[in-house]
């Protein structure tokens, strides 16, 4: 049974190479770095990889600082009932269907992002990452709260020992041990945000074009995932348009893959 | 200002941020509930969606939502059962303990429209069974198996040692040890597993919409090639008709509906596993 | 023994392997389960069509999916489903794509795409517009409805994704070309639904829509042709005055089930006049 899942996985890194790869040799940079999205004619992929990065770096941006507020709240000055509930609440947030993220963006979040900005409408990168970022943040929150609280007590005693205020304590001795634990989970998070589809789908805009100016987050984009969700039931399975999706999704895949995998062991091996 | 005087401000400080975060969770079931109570009726929920959801009840897609998680959750448990005894039981080289390890944590953070859209190609496609629940319970099987693996691990690995001890010292074969006594024992994390398996299976929407569900015309499906609808799919077509207040409505009424399941299946999880850690700390 | 556990293991391998090999001859053998997929112009057509067929047969199941015509055509193609809608006829692209099969296309009723703008900006005196017009609007070189006449508002120039059947019409009457780029976008949406929702929701958007998706929030401008203005009403659909009107089609592989066969004539029978006039559109006999 073990066998078949792993079996299951190689089984599906596979299919993607088969499908994918061919289409990244043949057009190599031209692919990554195309500016324009046009099946038939065109297949580059920089919008939707800037559209992924730039939504999940927002995201990143508007949900660490909460999190880690409320991880170092919670595991420095909460008693364990508290504790545990403050989790629960986390958990709770985290199971939230992505679906229902995506009709709170579009009647509610978008609605708002454009009256208070003043903008056209709240199709925008920005709106998806308000949107990712409440849904990363659990993630976040509960993994460095982890690390935070599983600093040896033997080095709290010998800090408060030393005659440091708790605050000092969680600046000199706590933090300094929960980094890794921290940096995994923001690892992670990104890897959770990047691969969100149908949240960042409705809201987003769905333009394959990278914002001008660049930094132009309230305007429309893509993301890959966002992408894939859209287009691939136009050419299931066969033909040009596919390989290219495929190689898009073989982009997404490997750079989740990669955050997962590290973030893991950046938090696994700190456990030790 | 004093040392003191500093870290009571920034405690109040965080204090306030943690209640923040908090209060998204009740700001999000306050707008979904407060909304979807004026389309929740007994009516609603058990008669069946008309005019493409404009009119009439979600009954079948609540069905189709249930099947879902309920197969896949099914298909995944002998599987991740399977996983997680072989971790813990059978495999002995570290290299291979790493490489599992790796591998479970790959899969759970697997973006699923990828997922989904390699598991149609080989379930759907490959294996034949084509647009219908079983591709898709197949699908959220695979996508849960590091959720249910996680909670079943958990539970095998704070087993006591002397069970095991025991165990051996009554001349128990490994097989005979795992029946008898670790699988007994796990059953509090295999339910917890089993309710966050069926909990983010009902979630998932990307890795079904295009493998497993139709829009209108299914009732139940009379087969397993049949494709089912969803609470989830109901809610994104009739998302995009966000300006037609009644559509709008029964958006809300299902998402409702949605999030009440997994509210539960959460609660019901956290609850198991609170009781869990009381009785080992006894 | 360990051979105990992995007499079990082989038992479930066993079992697994049997449930597909079960799961495969279903597939084929069930003959009372119809799909059909595509267009969202031609699916209130069919959905209502299955509804009421549905009563005479009560054993047969029909699921009916959108997704857009180019998704219902190659759905179609690669025989996921049994019948594909579209408002638009197969791409030479498509044809090249499945070289050597044939296809057969039903032609169901017909259609006018609207160019659809915000309510409020119909109410402020944007009552009809040029091709040439509407071309500069979706090319991005102009951006303001006040140099047309209009409110001083930005224009939301909502696109649609490519092979839908709505932008095909729609395309080849602005630009001459079925699958233009649109520079001057700043939305892309899917399905008429949501199309006509993004309308609404802005007070200065323009997009392209199926008439039969007008309604008091999302206006439909005349088009200036040939002098006239001419409005996408029923009258000048079934006359062939408005200039962008297109087929409403459900296209099949050449060889279909006794089912879809029975359900194809359904609805090119009488029964379903009466639904195809009610969701909006000209029937065809």
């Amino acid at each position: 049974m073990a066998l078949l899942s792993m079996a299951l996985g190689i089984g599906i890194v596979a299919y993607l190479f088969w499908e994918g790869g061919p289409f990244i040799w043949n057009q190599g940079t031209q692919f990554l770095l195309g500016l324009d999205w046009f099946p038939g004619e065109d297949y580059g992929a920089a919008p939707m990889i800037f559209g992924s990065a730039a939504v999940t770096l927002m995201a990143l941006i508007f949900s660490t600082p909460l999190a880690l507020a409320s991880a170092i709240y919670t595991a420095e000055f909460l008693d364990p009932r508290r504790r545990l509930t403050v989790k629960a609440i986390m958990e709770i947030l985290a199971g939230v269907p992505g679906i229902v993220y995506g009709l709170l963006g579009v009647s509610l979040l978008s609605v708002w992002v454009r009256d208070v900005f003043n903008l056209l409408d709240g199709y925008t990168l920005f709106s998806a990452s308000i949107l990712l970022a409440i849904m990363i943040l659990p993630t976040i929150m509960t993994l460095s709260e982890d690390a935070i609280n599983s600093t040896p007590a033997e080095h709290r005693q010998a800090a408060s020992g030393l005659g440091l205020t708790k605050l000092e304590i969680l600046f000199s001795v706590a933090l300094p041990h929960a980094a890794p634990g921290i940096a995994g989970a923001i690892l992670l998070a990104i890897g959770r945000a990047m691969g969100e589809t149908i949240a960042v789908m409705l809201v987003i805009g769905g333009l394959d074009r990278i914002p001008e100016p660049w930094f132009d987050v309230f305007s429309s984009g893509q993301s890959i995932a966002s992408k894939l969700g859209r287009e691939a039931a136009e050419t299931l399975g066969s033909g040009e348009h596919w390989s290219a999706l495929m190689a898009l999704a073989l982009i997404l895949f490997f750079l989740v893959i990669f955050l997962t995998a590290f973030g893991n062991w950046l938090i696994k091996g700190f456990r030790k | 200002m004093t040392r003191v005087q500093k870290e009571k401000i920034f405690s109040g400080a965080l204090a306030f941020l943690t209640l923040c975060a908090c209060s998204i969770l009740a700001f999000i079931l306050f707008a979904v509930f407060s909304r979807g109570f004026a389309a929740l009726s007994w009516e609603f929920i058990s008669s069946e969606a008309r005019d493409f959801g404009a009119k009439g009840g979600i009954l079948y897609q609540i069905f189709g939502t249930l099947l879902l998680m309920f197969a896949s959750t099914t298909i995944c448990l002998p599987i991740a059962l399977g996983t997680a005894l072989y971790q813990t039981e059978y495999l002995k080289s570290s290299f291979w303990k790493k490489a599992f390890k790796i591998f479970m944590a790959s899969l759970n953070g697997m973006p699923t429209i990828v997922l989904g859209l390699a598991g149609y190609l080989f379930f759907g496609k490959f294996l034949g069974i084509g647009v219908s629940w079983l591709t898709g319970a197949l699908i959220l099987a695979a996508m849960i198996i590091p959720t249910a693996h996680a909670a079943i691990l958990e539970a095998i690995e704070t087993l006591p040692e002397h069970y095991q001890e025991t165990g051996i010292s009554l001349g128990l074969k490994p097989n005979q040890r795992i029946i008898a006594v670790v699988i007994p024992h796990s059953v509090y994390g295999i339910i917890t597993g089993t309710l966050l398996g069926l909990a983010r299976a009902g979630g998932e929407t990307a890795a079904i919409m295009f493998t497993a569900t139709a829009f209108s015309g299914v009732t139940l499906p009379k087969s397993i090639t049949e494709p089912v609808a969803t609470l989830q799919t109901h809610i994104l077509v009739l998302a995009q008709e966000a300006t037609n207040p009644i559509a709008l409505a029964n958006a809300w009424g299902s998402a409702s509906v949605l999030l009440g399941i997994v509210f539960f299946l959460i609660l019901g999880a956290k609850s198991i596993r609170n009781r869990l850690t009381w009785e080992l700390e006894r | 023994m360990v051979h105990k556990f992995n007499s079990y293991k082989n038992a479930i391998y066993g079992a697994v392997l049997f449930f597909f090999l079960i799961t495969s001859i279903i597939a084929t053998a069930n003959e009372n389960n119809l799909r059909i997929a595509g267009s969202t112009t031609v699916l209130p057509i069919v959905s209502r069509a299955a509804e009421k067929f549905k009563i005479k047969h009560p054993n047969i199941s029909i699921s009916v999916n959108a997704g857009g015509s180019g998704v219902g055509f190659s759905s179609m193609a690669d025989r996921r489903i049994d019948i594909g809608m579209m408002s638009r006829k197969i791409s030479e692209n498509e044809r090249k794509k499945y070289k050597g099969q044939e296809f057969i296309i039903y032609t169901l009723g017909r259609d006018g795409v609207a160019c659809a703008i915000s309510s409020e900006i119909f109410s402020d005196g944007i009552t009809a517009l040029s091709k040439e017009q509407i071309r500069d609007i979706y090319s991005g070189k102009i951006k303001n409805w006040k140099t047309l006449g209009g409110p001083d508002k930005k224009i939301v120039v909502v696109d649609k994704e490519r092979h839908r059947g709505t932008r095909h019409a729609f395309m080849k009457y602005i630009f001459g070309n079925p699958t233009a780029r649109a520079r001057g976008a700043r939305l892309v949406s899917g399905s008429n639904n949501e199309e006509q929702s993004k309308i609404a929701q802005s007070n200065s958007a323009i997009g392209m829509l199926s008439q039969a998706w007008i309604n008091k929030n999302v206006a439909s401008v005349a088009l200036v042709h040939e002098g006239m203005q001419i409005k996408p009403s029923i009258q000048n659909i079934k006359s062939g005055a408005y200039p962008i009107s297109r087929d409403l089609d459900i296209v099949t592989q050449k060889n279909i089930s006794i089912v879809a066969r029975q359900f194809i004539e359904f609805l090119l029978g009488p029964e379903v006049r009466p639904l195809i006039e009610k969701s909006g559109y000209v029937p065809i006999r």
